[in-house]
């Protein structure tokens, strides 16, 4: 006889009997944690289970189930991944990739999290791409490698930029042409391609779309195309989208010369920060509308690139200057270094080094159109080495004076590959009106006074130097 | 068999069975160690001088020779060495062209032969004026060009990314030496 079963009394939150269902739910889910940290990976050979965190999925076993050799090198700290004649090099913690030797830009960052490097699937997809892979399905549900077809793989990237969108378009090994349509812009490229991931709509991108051989990028509403140029190392073509260009932006007929002026700096970039806390950015302006004063007071026609404290992308301020087609272009910055010793007025022309093919590229967008290739960039090299010399004779023009207000030994003309000079596509000069990390110059050049002297410098210069511009063209005349 | 003995087992069980998981799950996918490619031969060490640029007051560039137990040949790791080195700042007083705590995150050979070198982002705002600039970039450029046989052309990268520039400078393509910079 068995004896009678003791009830045993509750204790503390539950009986063992309550409680380790719990636990065991607990553990189970654990469990189940542990395990579902992965992705299934299909390929025509295997299926495979990938380590993946949210949308985040191992890039190294991606690239190995696609059938790439994959080796680190200490040394650069990068993974190179070599398949079907073809080698990608990417690090983590970027978010560029080396293809065949070309850097070229991912869509997203690749990250190290548990000791192996991944991304999420657009980024895989960029990396398996050149090896010849596609990658289809979404993480976690499940994914899909299969060889390519013979089309390229275009990869966009899209940047947000104040008031501008930039479409970079890589992959491809041979540049695309643009054709502009209705609804934006058409790169034809030479052979059949196909995106390397959608395109969700960004910014002034409202679709990206491949019909054959044709990418066409659709604009939203209210944006339009500003430039498109190829660049090279590596090869890429990219996409400028800016806002409607705003009345009066468009080029006009004019009778005089025109001059745009460039408050360096606005908005949310202040540049230096001088002592007492004079910004840059409000001194640059505060001289340029001098100046532009004194240039209208002359029968001078003159812009500003920006006429408040706004923000103004670098590539725009030459852009307007070029679409007006002005015949100098003065850019005005303060100057701030850790050598708190450093004083004096520097001015700077177009570095010679930047007078190359690339810098060609770089600028032939706000003049050649569209569809012109070759020829418009030969133009634009003409034109711009042309230019070298003016520009540098502009520089001097300011720099003479510069040294009079300043009253100090010639800081000389310099040359520097500054972003605003390697896209002029007329005379154009940066001044560096002076210290603003200097105690006292970074006052001087705060006060109304000092302003007012600089901006006749400036003023003065600009007038001698299309003086001297128009006699020499004068003199040429046959 | 109590009830409260069969859930014990049970639970047992499910432990056993998630720990065994979680070790087949971490053997099977653990990455493998980085490890160098089989069979290079390991160089010989040959001491090397190398020439590092730092800003002065005058903002000119100055020339900082520097003798190392070893200089690698290839050129990603020659480059990695010397920038390195000049993030590690000057040893005769100069001052750093990087002015804040900055690491160097890859390197790179394009097919071109440039090289091109991420360094960690500086804070927003922090780079200020041209003469900051250009004592940062050619600082690096100089130095590599310098100290690395067959670079032409270096090409910075700030976090990972390709950028403009810091408001002047166009850093969106890689740059030549700039010889003009250096104090004579």
């Amino acid at each position: 006889m068995y004896p009678a079963r003791r009830i045993r009394p509750p204790r503390g939150g539950g009986s063992v009997s309550t409680m380790l269902p719990r636990v065991f739910a607990t553990l189970l889910l654990l469990a189940v944690a542990a395990t579902a940290a992965a992705v299934t990976v299909v390929t025509p050979a295997r299926t495979a289970e990938v380590f993946s965190r949210a949308d985040l999925v191992d890039l190294l076993e991606l690239l190995r189930l696609a059938g790439a050799e994959v080796e680190f090198a200490a040394a650069a700290g990068s993974y190179t991944a070599r398949g079907g004649g073809r080698e990608v090099q990417f690090t983590p913690g970027g978010s560029l990739a080396v293809v065949d030797g070309r850097l070229q830009p991912l869509p997203g960052p690749i990250r190290l999290l548990e000791g192996r490097a991944v991304g999420n699937q657009a980024v895989a997809a960029a990396l398996l791409a050149p090896l010849g892979w596609e990658i289809a399905g979404s993480v976690p549900t499940g994914l899909s490698l299969t060889p390519a077809g013979n089309a390229a793989v275009v990869a966009l990237s899209v940047v947000l930029e104040d008031g501008a969108t930039v479409v970079v378009a890589s992959g491809p090994a041979m540049l695309p042409r643009p054709r502009p349509v209705p609804s934006g812009l058409m790169l034809v490229y030479q052979g059949a391609i196909r995106l390397a991931a959608p395109v969700t709509p960004q910014g002034g991108l409202q679709d990206a779309s491949v019909d054959g051989n044709a990418l066409t990028l659709t604009v939203a509403p209210g944006w339009e195309v500003t430039a498109s140029y190829p660049l090279e190392e590596p090869q890429r073509f990219v996409v400028r989208l800016g806002s409607s260009v705003p009345a009066g932006a468009a080029a006009m007929p004019r009778v005089g010369p025109l001059v745009v002026i460039d408050p360096g700096h606005g908005g949310e970039d202040r540049g230096a920060v001088g002592a007492g806390g004079v910004l840059e950015k409000t001194v640059t302006l505060a001289v340029a509308r001098l100046v532009a004063d004194r240039l209208r007071a002359v029968g001078l026609e003159v812009r500003l690139t920006r006429e408040g404290d706004e923000t103004v992308p670098l590539r725009e301020r030459t852009a307007l200057a070029n679409r007006l087609r002005a015949d100098a272009f003065l850019s005005i910055h303060a100057n701030a270094s850790p050598a708190r010793g450093a004083r004096g007025a520097e001015t700077y022309y177009m570095s010679a080094d930047a007078s190359d093919p690339q810098a060609a590229a770089a600028a032939e967008r706000e003049n050649a159109p569209a569809d012109n290739g070759t020829l418009g960039l030969i133009l634009w090299d003409l034109a711009h080495v042309a230019n070298l010399n003016a520009s540098a004779q502009l520089a001097r023009e300011i720099q003479d004076r510069l040294n009079v207000v300043h009253g100090i030994a010639n800081r000389g003309v310099k040359q520097a590959p500054f972003v605003v000079l390697t896209g002029a596509t007329m005379p154009a000069a940066l001044v560096e009106i002076g210290f603003l990390s200097h105690p006292e110059e970074g006052q001087l050049v705060s006060q109304p006074d000092t302003q007012a002297r600089i901006a006749d410098a400036l003023a003065a210069a600009v007038v001698a130097f299309l003086r001297g511009a128009s006699a020499a063209s004068a003199g040429a005349q046959p | 068999m109590t009830w409260p003995r069969i859930l014990l087992a049970a639970l047992l069980l499910v432990v056993g069975l998630a720990a065994a998981a979680m070790l087949f799950s971490r053997s099977r996918s653990r990455p493998e160690p980085p490890v160098e490619p089989a069979g290079t031969p390991a160089p010989t060490p040959v001491p090397a001088a190398i020439v590092l640029f730092f800003p002065g007051n005058d903002l000119l560039l100055h020339r900082e020779r520097r003798l190392l137990p070893e200089l690698p040949a290839a050129t990603p790791r020659c480059a990695a060495v010397v920038l390195e080195e000049l993030l590690a700042g000057s040893q005769e007083g100069w001052a750093s062209p990087f002015t804040w705590p900055a690491t160097l995150d890859a390197v790179f050979v394009t097919a071109q032969g440039n090289v091109v070198a991420d360094i960690s982002p500086p804070p927003a705002g922090h780079i200020q004026g041209t003469a900051t600039e250009l004592g940062l970039v050619y600082a690096a450029v100089n130095s590599v060009v310098a100290s690395c046989p067959g670079v032409a052309r270096v090409q910075l990268l700030f976090g990972g990314r390709q950028i403009e520039g810091f408001g002047h400078l166009d850093l969106s393509r890689p740059l030549a030496p700039r010889p003009d910079l250096v104090a004579p």
